[in-house]
């Protein structure tokens, strides 16, 4: 498939994490999709049977969390995550190489803080699993909470990745122009 | 060092390296994270805390608003609805002097009422309403300054996703900022309306020698076919919010159902098109949530620094009064949207300024519809105003400068300036309907 002058193909870990965000950002999507039709079946039930559904608003709360954090790593691929580009954009035109240990720095600390929400959401994940903790009220309707636990942990270790897959790229980029 | 001085020294560092280009939610975690690790002095403590943020801060049912508008948004942008409403408001206008102008105002005004995002607004009608003014001599400048200015009345008239998140920031009630934004948005579109028929009438040449198109006469049947979509999906959700019967989440996910079902009617949504839909969604939704929860840690943070009370007291000893802070809040909010979208900016902002607003004694409502009209100024002006990269980028023109757009949409910047100053004398515009 490649021709001359087309950039090379990623390397093989950077196309898995493309894979995985890909992924996880389907599973996202498909919980939107999910919850409109979750609560037109709850609206409907309500206003044409007299029934609601059980535990709408449970699995709204717990379904949006997900829905964050299995979208956040695509959303940082992408590019679309809130930011100010001024700065680095006029960096970039004077001075390359600054701007690119600028965003280094940058990817760095965003690697670390997400590192560090995943390390203290850990605990609570194997919590939650062990004592089987749930939200609702027995007998009506219970979903437990250590799925959503597991989307931050996911979610948040692919953002890890895909930081440090910035600073790959990004020099992989710097030395094919070089090249 | 003083918890205060703490947390005055995060909050510098969280302007500097935003400004630097730091992510937004990054800046605000990192941020968060030293202060109350400085402030307390434990990591573990730190660490826990940004864990629970995560997991708490949008685990409530309320947070269901976020997707199911954006979602709502982007179906009504796919099935063409804009194209309508742009149809709609032309017949309606197309007799005046500068017509296709005031019809792209109109059809923003409609469309901003069956879609809370301005950048939709921004990218659906530079495909529609640019090309079609162009075709008709008037000046691409202006016309590009027409779509960036009259996009943000998307943010104003609800739905508006500003709004929800004003209200889920300072606990209003949506319901009642949906209310309260109706009549500044109205007004806005009244002054951009007169203001591009005087135009018109004394400087035609800033339009460039507009003729009034040929092709925009509908039929009482087209109008219908185009109009009675539209008018369904206000009644759904605004009826359906204030008439009691559904709550605003519920009322978003009728409000994406009616979306799709009335494009699949019409035959614009295909599933690759619902596909694209649904991607797009989740990306919006994860970067504003994502914020969201920085946001809340950040905010946590500051309430440990004691910052926003100090901060109160602070302006209350100085005796400056409403009109001197809320003037330098504005001036504030404007300088940050050179550089800031404007979620980010209201997620650092309003967090601090809640405690001064609470010991003047304002309406919170009132407060909201300002500080959305300010932010909303900044999305016109250089260097970073987001609407006029969206209008450029999605135009792709090359004849058509970034320059141009933001001259073309200087007017319109100077217009919402104005509507803010009237809102602010009259407090009745934004606080008049509201029960």
């Amino acid at each position: 498939m490649s021709e001359a002058g087309a950039p090379a193909r990623d390397p093989l870990p950077l196309r898995l994490l493309d894979l995985a965000a890909m992924a996880t950002n389907i599973a996202g999507s498909a919980l939107i999709l999910g919850l409109m039709v979750l609560i037109g079946l709850d609206v409907a039930g309500r206003n044409l049977l007299g029934a609601p559904l059980p535990g709408v608003p449970e699995m709204v709360s717990l379904s949006i969390v997900a829905i964050v954090f299995l979208q956040a790593p695509q959303t940082l691929g992408a590019g679309r995550m809130a930011r100010s580009t001024a700065l680095p954009d006029t960096l970039s035109r004077k001075n390359p190489a600054a701007a690119r240990l600028l965003e280094d720095v940058w990817d760095l600390v965003g690697a670390a803080v997400l590192a560090i929400l995943v390390w203290a959401t850990w605990p609570n994940l194997v919590r939650d699993w062990e004592r089987s903790t749930f939200v609702g009220a027995v007998g009506d309707f219970t979903a437990p909470t250590w799925p959503v636990k597991a989307t931050i942990v996911v979610g948040g270790a692919l953002l890890v990745l895909q930081f440090i897959a910035r600073i790959w790229r990004r020099h992989r980029r710097a030395a094919e122009r070089v090249a | 060092m003083t918890p205060f001085d703490i947390g005055l020294i995060a909050l510098v560092v969280l302007v500097v390296s935003v400004m630097a280009g730091l992510l937004v939610p990054v800046a605000l975690m990192a941020c968060s994270f030293a202060g109350v690790w400085a402030i307390k002095g434990s990591p573990e403590l730190a660490a826990k805390l940004m864990a629970l943020a995560a997991s708490d801060t949008i685990a409530s049912y309320f947070f269901g608003v976020v997707p199911l508008f954006v979602l709502m948004g982007f179906l009504v942008s796919e099935s063409g609805m804009g194209r309508d409403a742009f149809d709609v408001a032309n017949h309606a206008f197309r007799r005046i002097k500068g017509g296709l102008g005031v019809g792209t105002v109109g059809a923003n005004a409609i469309f901003a009422a069956i879609t809370g995002i301005s950048i939709a607004s921004a990218a659906v009608f530079t495909k529609i309403a640019v090309p079609q003014m162009v075709r008709n001599g008037y000046a691409p400048r202006f016309a590009t300054g027409v779509v960036a200015g009259s996009s943000v009345l998307g943010m104003l008239i609800p739905p508006s996703l500003l709004l929800i998140l004003y209200g889920i920031l300072t606990e209003q009630s949506i319901g009642d900022l949906f209310i309260a934004g109706i009549l500044p948005g109205l007004l806005l579109g009244l002054v951009f309306g007169l203001g591009i028929v005087a135009v018109a009438a004394f400087a035609p040449k800033a339009l460039g020698s507009p003729t009034v198109p040929e092709d925009g006469d509908l039929t009482q049947r087209d109008i219908l076919a185009k109009g009675l979509p539209i008018v369904t999906l206000i009644v759904l959700v605004l009826g359906g919010i204030y008439g009691g019967i559904f709550t605003p989440v519920e009322a978003g996910a009728m409000g994406a159902i009616g979306a799709l079902v009335l494009g699949l009617l019409k035959g614009t949504l295909g599933l690759r098109a619902i596909g694209r839909v649904l991607i797009e969604t989740g990306l919006v939704t994860a970067s504003i949530c994502f914020l969201i929860i920085a946001a809340q840690m950040y905010s946590r943070m500051l309430s440990f620094s004691g910052l926003p009370a100090g901060f109160g007291s602070l302006v209350a000893d100085a005796e400056l009064g409403l009109m001197a802070v809320l003037t330098l809040y504005i001036a504030v909010v404007i300088a940050m949207g050179m550089i800031l979208d404007s979620s980010s900016i209201m997620l650092i902002l309003v967090p601090l300024m809640l405690p001064v607003m609470t010991g003047f004694g304002v309406d919170l409502v009132w407060f909201g519809i300002i500080t959305v009209i300010a932010v909303e100024i900044g999305l016109l002006t250089p260097p970073f105003g987001i609407s006029v990269y969206v209008i450029k980028s999605t135009l792709d023109d090359p004849t058509v400068s970034l320059a141009d757009i933001f001259i073309g949409a200087a007017p319109f910047a100077l217009a919402m300036l104005g509507v803010l100053v009237l809102v602010i004398a009259f407090p009745v515009i934004a606080t008049g309907l509201v029960p």
